[in-house]
């Protein structure tokens, strides 16, 4: 009995001095680097590639450009409308992330905090878009757009755009507001301060992490968007976004790779530059919704 | 400032009835009480008071103005919240400015009313700190300060202790007793249910159950003629002692049998009715012969400045007594009580009776020689 006492023990103790918390935590991060080194590589190599000739590509050097140009950069930016297209994508993403932002927070504060008749088979109608795959309504999105006289402007673009993860943002909304304590509104109330200003100045500020979450989301959704730009922007080229501007470098005979990764480095940069300020919070509201 | 009254309330939840007709009056000035087991409706109707909680049937008037239909913020009324609810995005001069800025106080008077609360609550160097950096005595303070800067004329209080552990609970009741003094004639309504702080702070206690008004009195009233066995039992503590009696005759007097067959001669108007005998801890005394009963002790309690003993009887009932401190008493030995004390007599329907008097106790053992 004591001898498989002791076995146990020592058997733990030799577990323990193999696994210790610190090599335990050198081998996660051994592990985490390389899968951090396959999912960096290729974007590592796009910005490389665009530094460089077409010809020095595929030449195959190393990942530092031997003559670094900003040919790429110019020639995307001005010969292939790049640059229309950099604002293009903005006022879409802007415009998308202010209405969703807006709407998604109004509704999810009704759906989360009023009760109202037919409340769950409203909530069970909006979660089943969820599984209506995007080629299903992109062609009655498009009809929509054409009967109200936006089909072929960047407005309807934004306005279609809105409609992606709208119900996603809505649900994060109502379920952050249906947790916060009915008694925050009950106080405002016996301030005398209205529903509207309640909403705006006591429930929003409150609900910071899930806005900047739909910020986020929604940002990168608008600016990586890229097959309903194509469908709405088909016929009026001078309405593209980067993404189907990018597209347009492949040519049917010839494919302007340097143009390409020039063009897909501008538009990168903004979304990193974005998730660098606001992954504190992201990761923040992200971990809020799922705790509950 | 102003009294209130409400007359014949009552609430619906669907089909269920919470407030079954209640009237009370409370004066201007007064430190009301509502105190009940939990369920008995107290909240609600004080959320009623309040406005937050629509009013089935009967009326509420603040000041003489029936308001059931004004909004809450309109009542002249300030709440304090068991949770606080205080702005958590807010600092504490922000979280008490709050409604009078979104009213459009100007910003000195906001200042100027802030700082007096901040100054009677003594919560002056935690004006620019956020709800999460206070204590829970001090997040009450603060949410307190959020009603006084609204100079209500109807303090209303929804369990407000309850969140603060048991010291702080103490200390923050003494606070809110010193506030009603200061603030003069200002009409305090205390939702609680706990019957101590019922006790040492209202001037009124209303003590409700199921929706009804039990009775409403000073304390001492509700502790020393309660008027029926819910309050008996409700207020003071330890709880009172029921016995339960069984009407009998001795030789043409009223009087009423123990449960061991012993039998206690009574008199008074209403002696025929009597079917329980109420008596607190300290109605009984220690005698050493012909005592109302006997019992077995089980625990003996050291308070300190007292000494509680329970006893099992011999009919199987736990009862307690009050000892001086220093009563030597053990566990397992048996001891005679006495009636030595205010004692209480109810009817079968649990009803109070009033000038029922003990008079001797004949034992068993002396009826049956």
């Amino acid at each position: 009995m004591a001898d498989v006492a002791l076995s146990r023990s020592s058997a733990i103790t030799s577990r323990q001095s193999f696994l210790n918390p610190r090599r335990r935590r050198l081998i996660t991060s051994v592990v985490l680097a390389a899968i951090c080194i396959l999912w960096v590589y290729p974007l590592v190599w796009m910005v490389s590639a665009s530094f460089k000739s077409n010809s020095e590509i595929f030449a195959g050097g190393g990942l530092i450009p031997e003559n670094p140009t900003f040919e790429n950069f110019v020639r995307a930016w001005h010969e292939a409308n790049i640059g229309a297209y950099f604002f293009n994508t903005l006022f879409v993403t802007v415009g998308s992330v202010l209405i969703t932002t807006i709407s998604a927070a109004l509704m999810g504060y009704a759906l989360g905090r009023r009760p109202f008749p037919g409340r769950a088979a409203l909530f069970g109608l909006m979660l089943f878009t969820l599984f209506i795959p995007q080629g299903y309504t992109i062609i009655p999105v498009f009809e929509l757009l054409s009967n109200l006289g936006l089909g072929q402007s960047l407005w309807g673009l934004m306005l279609a755009t809105c409609g992606h993860s709208i119900v996603i943002f809505t649900l994060l909304f109502a379920g952050y507001f249906s947790q916060m304590p009915k008694e925050l509104e009950e106080a405002s109330r016996m301030d005398g301060v209205g529903p509207v200003k309640t909403f705006w100045y006591v429930m929003l500020p409150l609900s910071k992490p899930i806005i900047v979450t739909v910020v986020v989301m929604q940002t990168l959704q608008a600016w990586n968007d890229f097959l309903l730009p194509l469908v709405i922007t088909l016929a009026n080229p001078a309405l593209r976004t980067l993404s189907v501007g990018i597209y347009s470098f492949r040519g049917e005979h010839f494919i302007d790779w340097g143009g390409m990764t020039a063009g897909s480095t501008i538009t990168i940069v903004p979304v990193i530059i974005l998730f660098l300020f606001l992954q504190r919070y992201f990761i923040d509201g992200l971990a809020g919704a799922v705790k509950g | 400032m102003a009294g209130v009254k409400l007359t014949d309330i009552r609430k619906k939840f669907g089909a269920v009835e919470v407030i079954r007709g209640v009237d009370i009056e409370i004066r201007e000035g007064e430190f009301c009480v509502f105190v009940g087991p939990s369920g008995c409706g107290k909240s609600t109707l004080l959320r009623m008071i309040a406005g937050l909680e629509d009013i089935t049937a009967g009326s509420v008037e603040i000041g003489g103005h029936r308001v059931n239909d004004i909004d809450p913020s309109e009542r002249g009324t300030a709440m304090v919240f068991q949770t606080y609810a205080l702005y958590p995005h807010m600092t504490v001069s922000q979280n008490m400015g709050f409604g009078l800025r979104m009213n459009g106080v100007p910003k000195a008077e906001i200042a100027k009313r802030v700082a007096e609360a901040a100054r009677i609550l003594q919560i002056e160097p935690l004006l620019d700190r956020k709800p999460r950096q206070l204590s829970g005595g001090q997040r009450q303070r603060v949410a307190i300060g959020r009603a006084i800067v609204r100079d209500p004329q109807v303090f209303l209080f929804d369990e407000p202790l309850s969140n603060l552990d048991a010291e702080l609970r103490v200390a923050t009741r003494l606070e809110i007793a010193k506030l009603h003094g200061q603030l003069q004639g200002s009409t305090m309504i205390y939702v609680t249910h706990d019957q101590v702080e019922a006790m040492t702070l209202a001037d009124r206690i209303v003590v409700l159950r199921d929706g009804r008004v039990e009775q409403m009195g000073e304390p001492m009233e509700l502790y020393e003629r309660p008027a029926n066995l819910f309050v008996a039992g409700f207020i003071g503590s330890p709880k009172m002692n029921f016995i339960k009696l069984r009407a009998a005759s001795n030789g043409g007097q009223p009087a009423a049998e123990l449960p061991d067959g012993s039998r206690l001669t009574l008199s008074g108007a209403e002696a025929d009715s009597v079917a329980t005998l109420g008596v607190r801890a300290d109605g009984l005394k220690h005698v050493d012969r012909d005592g109302v009963f006997t019992g077995e002790v089980t625990v003996v309690e050291q308070l300190g400045d007292a000494v509680f003993v329970y006893v099992r009887t011999s009919w199987d009932q736990e009862i307690v007594a009050r000892f001086e401190p220093g009563a030597k008493v053990r566990v397992g030995e048996r001891i005679s009580f006495a009636l030595g004390g205010r004692t209480h007599f109810f009817d079968a329907d649990g009803r109070g009776l009033t000038g029922v008097t003990p008079g001797n106790t004949i034992s068993e053992a002396r009826l049956s020689a």
